[in-house]
């Protein structure tokens, strides 16, 4: 499993933020799915060799945001009940943020509110046409 | 676990002030990395920590307390250069090692050396650069201590043992050792530590947790039309860092805020607005970086 979680220290991301996310859209995408066990805080700290503290910290978030739950003694698990809603929302937090960095690039390089329209419908169309 | 109080330390050779009114405090039970471009008084502050040097003025406290001989027994220290004797083998030093400290667990001391591949029964002068480094790190991590204050402890290592080195200090913090470190592969200590402080010409040029530094600092840029818009406003911004302006481009270093500050720039009649993530190569250039000709610096860090 964590495998699936990679982090990339160089980026100006804070690490924290980049494990929540990376949880999120596992859970969104279906690696992690309701219930399966995340790993401990200091294997998933050795594993990807960052500190203890930066992952229980991302736990601490997670668990905030209802994603997972964790079981003192037995360790931190993908939330059951709200495998379903936390997911859609997961996905929905990860496609905001990919959004949002991609309307601002387009108005920082000068297009207009039209000219983002256009390409925001041109994708919606070539990869999630209406239904007949 | 300890927390280490550096005090306004000061440490002179002749009329060169290695460290100069350093004061940083490390929290028991954390990572804490030490940056700071060559001579800018790291290693003086390290063995100020060991009472290896006799400092000008202010103070090192492990938990309120000053350094004792008893102190000694729950610090373990691995120095930038080589204290290894070259005509001794490894295993003599493990033997050494063993009857100069009690909590020294020589078996973990030789499956750390077979992890590293330091045959033990190699003398040092048989050993390179790196192997060294790794015999000191197998050593000190062996005295399972409170306290690891280690000085580049990587260099001269190949990256796979480099990345052993980053575990071994992840796993004694999990355990609860308050751990002090030194690399110039700001990468490094971008993963292992929680927090930093950077130092510049024996001052405090910057201190904070990592995730804090990066999550709040960004560069905000815009265009103007023309090179004379008036930043005054900016240069009475205690959030702002740095301005830089370079004919039409302007430049905000900026500690929080970045999106206010980009739609201020956008008000002000700038295109090409942009937020840029720094990482902890770049808060570490900056901190460090004397100003450019066209830079307004509105403080040091």
């Amino acid at each position: 499993m964590p495998a699936v979680l990679t982090i990339d220290p160089r980026s100006g991301v804070p690490i924290y933020l980049q494990l929540i996310e990376q949880v999120k859209r596992s859970v969104a995408l279906g690696i992690l799915q309701a219930g399966e066990q995340l790993p401990t805080v200091k294997q998933l700290a050795l594993d990807l060799t960052v500190n203890p503290n930066t992952v229980a910290k991302a736990y601490r978030d997670l668990e905030r945001e209802g994603v997972i739950e964790t079981a003192p003694g037995r360790g931190s698990f993908v939330r059951a009940d709200g495998a379903e809603g936390s997911s859609r929302a997961a996905a929905g937090d990860v496609a905001r943020d990919a959004i949002e960095r991609a309307v601002r690039e387009a108005k920082s390089v000068g297009l207009r509110r039209s000219d983002v329209r256009d390409l925001l419908e041109q994708a919606l169309n070539h990869w999630l046409p209406e239904e007949a | 676990m300890s927390t280490i109080t550096i005090d306004r330390i000061r440490k002179s050779y002749g009329a060169y002030a290695a460290v100069d009114d350093f004061s940083v405090e490390i929290p028991a039970g954390t990572v804490f990395g030490l940056l700071g471009p060559n001579g800018a008084g790291k290693t003086t502050t390290f063995k100020a920590m060991l009472g290896l040097i006799r400092l000008d003025g202010g103070a090192v406290r492990y938990d309120g307390e000053p350094l004792a001989p008893a102190t000694f027994e729950r610090i373990a220290y691995v120095p930038e250069r080589s204290v290894l004797y070259d005509w001794m083998t490894v295993t003599e030093h493990i033997q050494m090692t063993r009857s100069a400290f009690k909590g020294f667990v020589p078996k973990m001391a030789l499956e750390l050396l077979t992890q590293f591949n330091v045959d033990p029964r190699k003398r040092v002068r048989q050993l390179s650069k790196g192997m060294r480094t790794a015999t000191m790190v197998a050593l000190a991590i062996a005295r399972q201590a409170d306290t690891l204050i280690l000085d580049e402890p990587t260099s001269g290592l190949d990256p796979i043992n480099q990345r052993h080195v980053l575990n071994l200090m992840i796993n004694e913090s999990a355990r609860g050792a308050t751990i002090l470190f030194s690399s110039h592969q700001i990468g490094q200590v971008e993963r292992a530590a929680e927090r930093i402080a950077v130092m510049d010409r024996g001052k405090l040029a910057l201190e904070g947790t990592v995730d804090d530094l990066k999550y709040g600092r960004k560069i905000v840029e815009g265009i103007f039309p023309t090179s004379d818009v008036p930043l005054d406003e900016f240069h009475r911004d205690t959030r702002l860092l740095r301005i830089d302006r370079d004919g039409r481009i302007v430049r905000l270093l900026t500690k929080e805020d970045a999106t206010a500050f980009a739609a201020r720039l956008e008000g002000m009649g700038a295109s090409g607005v942009r937020i840029v993530d720094l990482n902890l190569e770049d808060i570490f250039l900056y901190a460090v970086s004397p100003a450019l000709q066209t830079a307004d610096v509105v403080e040091g860090a």
